[in-house]
């Protein structure tokens, strides 16, 4: 089987308004199927920056990305699109769920963009959201707390049964009890359903419930990988 | 229920209720406007082409020609200068004619003009070309006193076979408002003998008697004056010269099956029209020349109808385009979730050309109430029976009209949703 995601050699320089600019550089990072990563990095390190160069939203200036055994950034247009929505699931830390949408319409959008058959749809949806402890199916996020909006967030992620899953600060709007519960509750799910995390954060008091912790700076090909 | 692109589509149009609502009757206006214009036009033309039947001259001593169409064959009102008997049959005979029908208007029943004539106005005059006169109920008048009511006039007036009633002195005018001095003729009583089928032409809101009956009641006011108010009733033996008048001829020159009428029309309506004292209408010509008239203006309430539609166009492409700001973020979300841009365009697209499709049936719906109402105004006010449905046709070109241009309408809105930068709009709002 084909590591969940496979990055080398990368480099991507982001401009930022003000005229200043930072370079993203990694040698090599490889997250095997199934495995779970806390990428660290301080704020600005570029580690929202590199979850979307691996979501293939946008593009390196150099090196590959791997998910799932495929190059992402050699897929074009709709195909890549297709790609993501089928093998990349994404966790904001702001959850992003769809206003006037209901918990379950919210899991079933992703759901939407998918080969999924549609008679599928709403049991798949009930069935994510059930183990995530979300009984009121049909409340808007509106109506629900942001530990709930959060779990449907990962409900959402997960709906397409991604072999990555790529959670960007998910505990950032949580306080620190919830947030160990919401991430051991993302941890488990992902591995019930084989996909791997990589989950990117600032927040040091996540460094415990991750076997395995990578410091940002220590990718750069200078540096010494971390373990 | 899984979530499909007509999810989003209406979840995105019912987030903004007042603007979809406001921007959907936007479109219904134009539409509306536009169907009812174009389609009472048509059915306008065709409703006083209608009335005109398969007479060829229309003779009068009216003002001018239209004035006699609109007076002999719409009753917009009772001509003022009548024809004497003599002159009809001069008329008559010195013409190769099929038939001379004369018509004679003054006389009106609750608002209803009443129209004198011959049993030849129905056995040979077909107020549509082709289609004779049908008896509904009952028969034609064969003597006097005998009324055949008009489609409409029965159904509005409640008027049945066997009925007995009287008219009034006085044909009405435009409204229906009666002349001053119009009085009832209670003295003499109408039976009705028939009831006409509906012709879609002026002639259904009206009823008819044959001459004597009309000259009798005429009689009977003249002798009131000339001889005071103890005489007997007047009978069609006591009847003069002078109480023979008519106020209008319908003819129709001889045919032969393969032969052009034109030139001998022409030939004959020139002759007549040496004639000082008549005023010699071609029907057909004359309501050409009133759709002629009325046509310029009707191309500039076309021109603004279309200028409103387009306008409506503008305001669906500002509705949806001033809610793009807030939806990038979601656009975002739904791109990362695996919508393609080409998939988020079409969304946006459907959304517009559903704005166009619900504009266009709720305008609809609206021109129909709409025609009904004009239909009703021009029945009342000029007696023409107009048929207030919207042709198929037009409907179809509109709808397609409608649901394009919304579609042309969505195309900036939908670029700028194809165009939304994901990674910049999934950035935690500050």
């Amino acid at each position: 089987m084909p590591d969940a995601l496979a990055i080398s050699d990368l480099r991507f320089t982001h401009r930022k308004s003000a005229g200043t600019s930072f370079t993203l550089e990694i040698g090599e990072l490889t997250v095997p199927e199934g495995d779970q990563v806390l990428l660290q990095g301080t704020s600005g390190s570029g580690k929202s920056t590199l979850l979307h160069l691996i979501a293939g939203l946008i593009d390196p200036e150099a090196g590959e990305i791997r998910v799932a055994g495929r190059d992402i950034h050699k897929l074009k247009g709709a195909a890549r699109d297709h790609f993501r929505g089928k093998h990349v699931g994404m966790i904001f830390q702001t959850h992003q769920l769809l206003g006037g949408f209901t918990a379950a319409e919210n899991v079933m959008a992703a759901l939407a963009f998918s080969d999924v058959p549609k008679a599928e749809h709403d049991k798949r949806a009930s069935e994510l959201l059930n183990r995530l402890g979300i009984e009121r199916h049909g409340a808007t996020p509106e109506e629900l707390s942001i530990g709930q909006q959060q779990r449907v967030a990962v409900a959402r992620a997960l709906a397409c049964g991604p072999e990555l899953v790529l959670a960007d600060e998910p505990t950032a709007s949580l306080d620190p009890e919830n947030a160990m519960v919401a991430v051991e509750l993302m941890k488990e799910v992902c591995t019930e359903r084989g996909a791997a995390l990589v989950c990117v954060s600032h927040d040091p008091s996540l460094v415990k419930a991750f076997a395995r912790t990578v410091a940002l700076d220590a990718l750069q090909p200078s540096g010494e990988p971390a373990a | 229920m899984p979530v499909t692109d007509f999810t989003f589509v209406s979840r995105s149009l019912s987030a903004r209720t007042f603007s979809t609502i406001t921007t959907i009757l936007t479109v219904a206006v134009a539409v509306a406007l536009l169907l009812v214009l174009l389609g009472m036009r048509d059915s306008g033309r065709k409703a006083f082409e209608r009335g005109t039947g398969n007479m060829h001259l229309l003779l009068s001593r009216d003002a001018s020609p239209l004035v006699s169409v609109l007076n002999g064959v719409y009753y917009a009102g009772a001509p003022r200068r009548p024809i004497d008997w003599a002159s009809y049959q001069q008329i008559q005979q010195q013409y190769p004619w099929a038939w001379a029908i004369p018509t004679q208007i003054g006389d009106s029943f609750k608002g209803r003009p009443v129209l004198a004539t011959t049993t030849e106005f129905f056995t040979a005059f077909e107020p549509s070309p082709g289609e004779p006169w049908q008896i509904a109920e009952g028969r034609f008048f064969e003597t006097s006193f005998e009324l055949v009511v008009g489609a409409d006039a029965a159904k509005a007036l409640g008027l049945t076979v066997g009925q007995r009633l009287s008219v009034t002195h006085g044909a009405p005018g435009p409204g229906g408002k009666l002349p001053e001095g119009a009085h009832v003729h209670d003295e003499f009583v109408y039976q009705i003998v028939g009831i006409l089928k509906p012709t879609g032409s002026a002639h259904d809101r009206s009823l008819f008697s044959d001459l004597d009956s009309s000259w009798t009641l005429h009689a009977h006011d003249r002798r009131l004056v000339s001889e005071g108010p103890n005489i007997a009733l007047t009978t069609p033996a006591d009847l003069t010269d002078a109480d023979r008048l008519i106020t209008g001829i319908y003819c129709r020159l001889i045919t032969r099956p393969g032969r052009d009428v034109t030139a001998v029309l022409q030939q004959v309506f020139e002759q007549l029209r040496a004639d000082p004292t008549i005023t010699v209408a071609q029907p057909s010509d004359e309501v050409r020349k009133l759709f002629a008239i009325v046509s310029n203006l009707d191309q500039i309430i076309i021109g603004i109808a279309f200028v409103v539609l387009a306008a409506s166009g503008v305001s669906i492409m500002l509705a949806l385009y001033n809610t793009m700001e807030q939806r990038r973020r979601q656009i975002a979300v739904l791109r990362v979730l695996g919508a393609t841009r080409g998939k988020i365009f079409g969304l946006v697209m459907t959304e517009s050309a559903l704005i166009g499709i619900f504009g266009f049936v709720v305008g609809l719906v609206g021109s129909l109430i709409g025609a009904t109402v004009v239909a009703d105004l021009m029945y009342q006010r000029l007696g023409i029976v107009v048929d207030p449905s919207i042709d198929p046709k037009i409907a179809f070109g509109v709808a397609l009209g409608t649901v394009a241009l919304a579609t042309i309408a969505g195309l900036v809105p939908a670029i700028v949703a194809y165009r939304v930068s994901v990674v910049r709009n999934l950035r935690p709002a500050a």
